[in-house]
């Protein structure tokens, strides 16, 4: 202390007309700005820097308030504040690390900000200066890295999470963050690894950890060789991915129970206000109030792990109960290897890891069903930009997974039953409560209905039909599938059909707006197509014979429909214009409908006539379906197992870059270095200084 | 359990670690070892000390000798062995007339035995340790023997009729320590399975019987866990099941109790080409306080004895001073560190190398299958009983590959993965048994054999990157150990070829295209029209036809019942399932890829079960040798203590009352939907094994006296025969005694029916196939009987209720009877058990109290 004091004389003798209200720290600034060499009087000077509380406003103020060419006039001197900053990381005085942290953070932002227009080569230069650039990156990487590998205190790690975050996010288009391609180089991969493959690390940081690692894959993934993609692509570890999936888990979990708290104190407020004529009304306010932020940075972290790697849909399925993550202790080991001989065996260590713990209320869940869930939250309103993104991006996942063949086989899998509450939307015509009671199935079933569920409550004017078009698709790659592998699943697919058939049936009423906007008849036709799957391919996963006579039944009962459908498809492909083509194609796909229409309905009539009955019971009708199929015949239809693979680029590319956009302007408004206030650090590493 | 078992106060533990030293010292004198015997506490001397007086030295003296035991039956082989014996006999017949020199040779075979390792190290007969250790003999007090009556056992002994089983039944029988002492080493010339058929017999004469059978016993179990560590673990969970019915008091310082834990600490292992001799304790010469100065001051060199072991020649102190203090200076740690009984010899170093712990993988893994269980059996319904075990082995299954295996299989594998989905909770009310299959890849021997490499459950990658994993993988030690950012990103770049990361990047789009392969018939079809333009036509009927007989081809399968999870997973057919379980698995591939099940049984005592077991097994070893075509199918069981154990599962089998319920049938319809009509080979087939099956069992119920025979515990297999299962209520005893269930074994109309009625052939044939059976069954009642005898001892096992035991069952089994008798009697059963109403009443009972059909 009595130091700090005599140097304070010493400044104060060289800027005694400065006025006297400033920080210590601040005057230190000034100097750094001021264009000389700020320890030609004062050798220490740096080291004496570091050991000061950082002013983020003033340095981050005064670095925007630079011009260009004042900018080159310190550039020298920034440079070597860059280089200390750099050099303090590995000082032994937690303090000075701290500060280090903190000055770098504001370093990054406030030479951002300034420099909106200027290319990252100038800001490159202005930090650390061309010939040097390569080499203080690395420094302050590997820095980061041991310091978040090592031992050392925790707050210490989340800031240098924080200070990367910052450093990701300090452009709004990532790839143009040209400082990035350091990072890239000197990887920080492993250590975001580590610290979700640890339990403790992880319920700490493991948020930040994962966000930083969503936003570094997506820098010029489309463009460039991003060794994040491949790394993350070919990890294996299973702590470590079951790690990242506890971190995505809890996140969602706990959106979702603030949705369900939240929607526990509106009911309350619903029903009250009930009795005033604008219930319905009522209903969207309380949806506005029920919109909790939406968490797409998590979500893209989720994405960008089941899209890149494989081993991770297995994760999806580790189910451990709903409980909070941090006193879940599960599978804290370290993938110890297998030696060779075996001899020291995984079982050692592994074998006594902590119990769950015992609670015969806890439900047992895994990361998809949560997933669900929060799905099914999010889709229920779609309005605004954000959560029609997140929606977008729940379906992308959830096409992802619908592709692939280990997460297919789980879905389906007879033996893994749950319960899934999903949540829907209050509608006037049904009754909420009905849901408290879902029977325990395969999860495919929950799945089907969130599909059937999104179908059935986004038929208005502001079609979301980029989102149906994903919707079925998903639906048509689990039942190619089932068809493949012959899977019978027990589903009420009569409900299904008739969401679909009204689907079509809004499509049709409400033509000439959407056909403005959308081209309905793509959708249409893989509706149509999903209705062929069932006709032609029914006898290898409808679980009953009935099952097949029934969706007769529903394809007879709803017939005007497709026959609507059929002239509007028709008039349409014959005359000539930009719709031709698809409309036509629908035309084709509809011969089967149509065949099994025409056949079928002659034969209902003549039976109503022969009996005298005006009005043909369900039972009558499938009498007449059962006992007239052999003289239907139907055309076999190309290609209707087959899809489209999923693939981000170029389709999805543009998506990605505006969500990555908007998760970087969002992750840079809350990293805030701030919040740990100094009081807490100074308390902290006083014991250990 | 076994933990805590194992764990030892303080007090005792301080005692234990003196014992090294008190081995070491001795060693010096070890010269006088002949005459070492005799000196312990040991059993040999028939004036063995009491255990309240011998107990501060008994333990680490019983340490000392088992270890020293277990030296000697390694260097033994059975050969060797053999050759002992018969030389021991040799001598015994040649002194037969001098009764009194003849006693005491015969004696100390067990001496002899355990004396003897050094000497046959040291290239020396085994009748040299014989007569050396004659002097102790002499002091013993034994009565003589009657000589001429033990040359014609030793006749018997040495004829080719005698087999294991009658070495058990001499060994239980006879009061002789010489005889007893002699099938001990006759134990080393029988065939290992032979012998492990008997090892609950052994053992549980090991626990409950007088020192001398214990004596004659030890070496070979010693000699047998030195050797596998799958015997060892057996004889440790069967020590501690048949020792839990002792007084807690008496349980602690019993002989079984001391091996248990003698094996448990996993001292036994197989010694390396150096043999380590057994050191003797303090020899009587020298006083004990001299030997506890001597034992501290010369601590740090307690290895040494295993050099001078080596042969009794070179055991100087001198040598070993000189040889060993690298040892121990090199991992001091070993010794302190272990806390069970017995020096933690220098040898075990050797070994630390290869296995650290023997035992423990093992253990581990059946203590998280019993952890399971009992965390299940608290939660309320099946379903969530259910979904707790999927992602509790879903945890598991991150341990696994590992060096573990399933005891109750048939050849030597490591569990590689347990397929967590296939997993089922079984009925039960308020256990919670379950019922798990488990992944394995067969191996040469589960102990040398490597562990195989975990293969990740997503198995895409190309058989190139896997290879790889191991090098890209980077844990989190290697990590924390080395950082160098540019190095490590170049090392994975080099891993991955720019193709493989090109490939990565598209999303590996060759697998890809099989998601829209070609599987049914159909889209075969469709690729023939895409070529010829031509259009197809399918029939509706057709796509309806094949819907209704694709669904009735599968044959009956049950319906999902979430109060029955269990049904439909055993009512697979066990290859279907294997392939199944093949195709979804990342080792399936593998060529040596099985399938094996196992139930999980906890809070059950399984004891009585193993006795069924082998009581069953036993007649049927006996019907297949007279030829009488009855059908049994003993299920292994493995009994973990009492009250934890393993099934193994009868596969392709669901229980009749699964089957009624499932199929609302009668027992009879149920076949002809199975199998086909009444005139089909499938039918007749069915019908035959049904009868062949039921004919057995209903002697193993009249026999045995198998009660609580409610269809629950009947199974149906789907060749047609019944298995019976759960033996808890046998012999003396029944459930809650109830006075349900009075005739001699189950017989209902239904059975009939199936059997094609009162007055078909075929019941007939199963009115004379039990007679065959009993008369079979009667002629070699001695094997049957000498098994439950022999288990009854020091047990408190429901079953041996009562004094008349073993008594009833023997009459059960009416030697005085003639053959027309004996007819005369089946017929008789088989009326009374058709007409016993308490038969119908019982399965009333059940269906109201348990929803049994």
């Amino acid at each position: 202390m009595a130091q700090t004091e005599k140097k304070t004389g010493l400044l104060r003798r060289t800027s005694s007309s400065k006025k006297p209200l400033k920080e210590k720290v601040v005057l230190m600034y000034e100097e750094i700005f001021a264009k000389e060499d700020p320890t030609k009087n004062n050798p220490r000077f740096w080291d004496e820097l570091f050991l000061m509380k950082v002013n983020l406003e003033y340095l981050e103020g005064k670095l925007e308030s630079l011009d260009g060419d004042e900018v080159m006039k310190v550039k020298d001197n920034i440079n070597s504040l860059f280089h200390h900053c750099v050099q303090a990381l590995s000082e032994e005085h937690q303090i000075k690390v701290v500060n280090a942290l903190q000055t770098l953070c504001a370093l990054f932002r406030g030479v951002h900000q300034k420099n909106k227009s200027a290319t990252g080569f100038d800001i490159i230069n202005m930090l650390m200066g061309f010939d040097k650039a390569e080499l203080r990156m690395k420094e302050l990487m590997e820095s980061l890295d041991s310091l978040l590998c090592g031992d050392g205190s925790e707050s210490l790690k989340s800031l240098c999470l924080k200070l990367l975050l910052c450093l990701v996010t300090v452009t709004d288009n990532i790839s143009q963050n040209t400082i990035l391609e350091y990072v890239m180089i000197n990887s920080i991969f492993e250590a975001i690894l580590q610290i979700l493959s640890d339990v403790s690390s992880r319920s700490q940081h493991g948020y930040d950890a994962v966000v930083l690692l969503a936003l570094l894959v997506n820098y010029r993934k489309y463009e460039s060789v991003n060794p994040y993609i491949v790394k993350l692509s070919i990890v294996d570890d299973e702590p470590t991915l079951d790690g990242m999936g506890m971190v995505i888990h809890h996140a969602l979990t706990d959106y979702n129970r603030q949705y369900k708290d939240k929607e526990e104190e509106n009911q309350g407020g619903f029903f009250s206000t009930l009795t005033s004529m604008v219930g319905s009304m009522f209903i969207a306010d309380a949806d506005e109030k029920l919109s909790v932020q939406t968490n797409e940075a998590i979500l893209l972290a989720l994405y960008e792990a089941v899209h890149l790697n494989r081993n991770f849909i297995t994760v999806l399925a580790q189910s451990h109960p709903d409980i909070d993550m941090s006193a879940t202790p599960a599978a804290p080991v370290p993938a110890s290897p297998t030696t060779p001989l075996g001899t020291t065996p995984p079982s050692l260590d592994m074998m006594n890891n902590p119990e769950l713990p015992l609670d015969p209320n806890l439900q047992t869940s895994n990361l998809l069903i949560t997933f669900l869930k929060y799905s099914s939250i999010i889709m229920q309103d779609t309005k605004d930009e954000h959560r029609l993104n997140s929606a977008r991006l729940c379906l992308i996942i959830l096409t992802c997974i619908a592709e692939d063949q280990y997460a297919d086989a789980f879905l389906h899998d007879d033996n893994m039953n749950f319960r899934v509450n999903l949540h829907r939307m209050p509608m006037r015509h049904r009754k909420k409560a009905a849901d408290k009671n879902v029977p325990s199935r395969p999860l495919v079933c929950a799945v089907l209905d969130l599909m059937v569920e999104f179908i059935v409550t986004h038929m208005m004017k502001e079609f979301p039909m980029d989102l149906y078009v994903r919707c079925i698709q998903i639906i048509h790659k689990l039942i190619c599938y089932q068809k493949k592998c012959r899977v019978r699943l027990h589903y009420t697919w009569r409900d299904f059909w008739s969401a679909l058939i009204n689907l079509l049936k809004f499509l049709l009423s409400n033509e000439t707006i959407l056909l403005a906007k959308h081209n309905i008849f793509q959708l249409a036709l893989q509706v149509v197509n999903l209705f062929n799957m069932f006709i032609t391919y029914g006898d290898t996963f409808l679980p009953t014979p009935s099952s097949y006579d029934e969706l007769y039944y529903e394809i007879i009962r709803m017939h005007q429909v497709f026959d609507n459908l059929y002239c509007m498809v028709l008039r349409v492909s014959t005359n000539a214009g930009q719709w031709k083509e698809p409309a036509s194609k629908v035309t084709h796909a509809l011969v089967n409908v149509r065949a099994i229409i025409n056949h079928f309905n002659p034969k209902i009539e003549s039976y109503a006539a022969v009996n005298h009955i005006s009005q043909l019971s369900e039972d009558q009708v499938l009498e007449v379906v059962r006992s007239n199929y052999d003289t239907l015949t139907l055309k076999l239809q190309d290609g209707l197992d087959q899809f489209e693979r999923y693939s981000e680029q170029p389709k999805e590319a543009g998506f990605f870059k505006e969500l990555v956009r908007s998760i970087s302007l969002n992750v840079r408004k809350n990293v805030s270095l701030s919040t740990m206030s100094q009081d807490l650090l100074l308390k902290e590493f006083s014991s250990i200084s | 359990m076994g933990d805590t078992e194992l764990e030892l106060s303080p007090a005792r533990l301080e005692e234990l670690q003196k014992s090294p030293s008190t081995s070491s010292t001795s060693s010096t004198s070890s010269l006088s070892l002949p005459s070492s015997p005799s000196s312990g506490p040991r059993a040999l001397t028939s004036s063995s000390p009491s255990t309240s007086e011998g107990l501060p030295t008994s333990s680490p003296t019983l340490d000392v000798i088992s270890e020293g035991v277990g030296e000697l039956s390694l260097v033994i082989d059975t050969e060797m062995a053999k050759k002992a014996c018969q030389e021991v006999l040799q001598k015994v017949k040649f002194l037969k007339p001098d009764g009194e020199v003849s006693s005491a040779t015969s004696e100390p075979v067990l001496v002899n035995g355990t004396a003897h390792p050094e000497s046959t190290d040291g290239g020396k007969p085994p009748k040299i340790t014989a007569e050396e250790a004659e002097p102790v003999k002499s002091v013993r007090r034994r009565q003589k023997n009657n000589s001429s009556k033990q040359s014609w056992l030793l006749r018997l002994f040495e004829s080719k009729l005698f087999d294991i089983s009658m070495a058990i039944s001499y060994l239980y029988n006879s009061k002789e320590p010489g005889v007893q002492a002699y099938i001990g080493n006759r134990l080393f010339s029988f065939r290992n399975e032979e012998v492990d058929f008997y090892l609950p017999q052994l053992l549980n004469m090991y626990i409950h019987m007088d020192e001398d059978v214990g004596d004659a016993i030890k070496p070979y179990v010693v000699h047998r866990c030195r050797q596998s560590i799958n015997f060892s673990l057996q004889c440790a969970w069967l020590l501690g099941a048949y020792s839990s019915d002792m007084h807690i008091s008496t349980q602690r310082y019993s002989r079984g109790t001391k091996l248990r834990k003698l094996i448990l600490s996993d001292e036994l292992k197989p010694s390396s080409q150096r043999i380590r001799r057994e050191v003797p304790q303090p020899p009587p010469s020298c006083p004990p306080p001299l030997h506890h100065g001597q034992g501290m001051s010369e601590h740090s060199l307690s290895p040494s004895k295993r050099t001078h072991q080596r042969s009794k020649s070179d055991a100087t102190v001198s040598i070993s001073l000189s040889s060993n203090l690298k040892r121990t200076a090199s991992n001091p740690k070993v010794e302190t560190s272990q806390d069970e009984d017995l020096s933690s010899s220098s040898d075990s170093l050797e070994l630390e190398a290869g296995t650290p712990v023997r035992l423990t993988p093992q253990r581990e893994f059946i203590k998280s299958l019993m952890g399971i269980g009992k965390r299940l059996a608290t939660l309320p319904t099946k379903e969530q009983k259910t979904q707790r075990l999927i992602s509790e082995l879903s945890l598991l299954n991150h341990k696994l590959p590992a060096r573990v295996w399933l005891p109750t299989a048939a050849f030597d594998h490591h569990v590689v993965r347990v397929p967590h989905t296939q997993a089922v909770v079984l009925n039960s009310k308020d256990k919670a048994p379950y019922l798990i299959y488990v992944e394995v890849l067969e191996c040469e021997n589960f102990e040398t054999s490597s562990v195989p490499v975990r293969i990740p459950e997503t198995r895409i990658r190309s058989t190139r990157s896997v290879e790889n994993l191991p090098d890209c993988g980077i844990t989190p030690d290697q990590r924390a150990s080395s950082f160098s950012t540019v190095p490590n990103y170049d090392n994975d770049d080099e891993a991955w070829s720019v193709d493989d990361i090109g490939e990565l990047q598209v999303e590996l789009p060759e697998i890809h295209t099989n998601s829209c392969d070609n599987i049914s018939q159909f889209s075969v079809d469709s690729i023939t029209s895409q070529e010829s333009k031509e259009p197809i036509f399918i029939a509706a009927g057709d796509i309806r036809r094949r819907l209704s007989e694709q669904l009735a081809h599968t044959p009956t399968t049950f319906r999902k019942d979430p109060e029955d999870p269990s049904a439909v997973a055993l009512k697979e057919p066990w290859e279907e399932k294997v392939r199944r379980i093949r195709e979804g698995s990342p080792y399936g591939h593998l060529p040596n890829w099985r399938l094996l099940s196992v139930i999980v049984k906890c809070g059950d005592d399984l004891r009585q079960e193993l006795l069924a077991y082998q009581v069953l097994k036993q007649l049927q070893i006996i019907w297949e040798q007279e030829r009488v075509p009855l059908w049994i199918k003993p299920y292994k069981i493995l009994v973990i203590s009492s009250d934890s154990g393993m099934i193994e599962p009868v596969v392709n089998a669901v229980s009749i009352h699964q089957v009624k319920k499932q199929s609302q049938l009668l027992l009879l319809d149920y076949f002809r939907q199975e199998h086909g009509n009444y005139t089909t080979e499938e039918f007749l087939t069915a019908q035959r094994n049904f009868v062949q099956s039921c004919a057995g069992y209903c002697l193993i119920c009249y026999l045995l006296q198998v009660k609580d025979r409610h269809n629950g515990n009947i199974l149906l297999d789907s060749e047609g025969h019944i298995i019976h299962i759960d033996f808890g209520f046998i012999l003396s005893s029944s459930p809650r005694n109830l006075g349900f269930e009075t005739s001699a074994f189950k017989l209902t109309s239904e059975f009939v029916d199936v059997m094609g009625g009162l007055d078909g052939d075929m019941f007939n044939y199963y009115k004379m196939l039990m007679l065959q059976g009993l008369i079979a069954a009667r002629k070699h009642m001695e094997k049957v009987i000498q098994i439950v005898e022999i288990m009854q001892q020091g047990s408190q096992l429901p079953c041996f209720h009562g004094s008349s035991t073993i008594r009833n069952l023997k009459e059960r089994f009416h030697m005085n009877l003639t053959e027309e008798q004996l007819q005369v009697l089946v017929e008789q059963m088989v009326d009374a058990s058709m007409r016993s109403i308490t038969t119908k009443l019982y399965d009333g009972f059940q269906y109201l109290t348990n929803g049994i059909m």
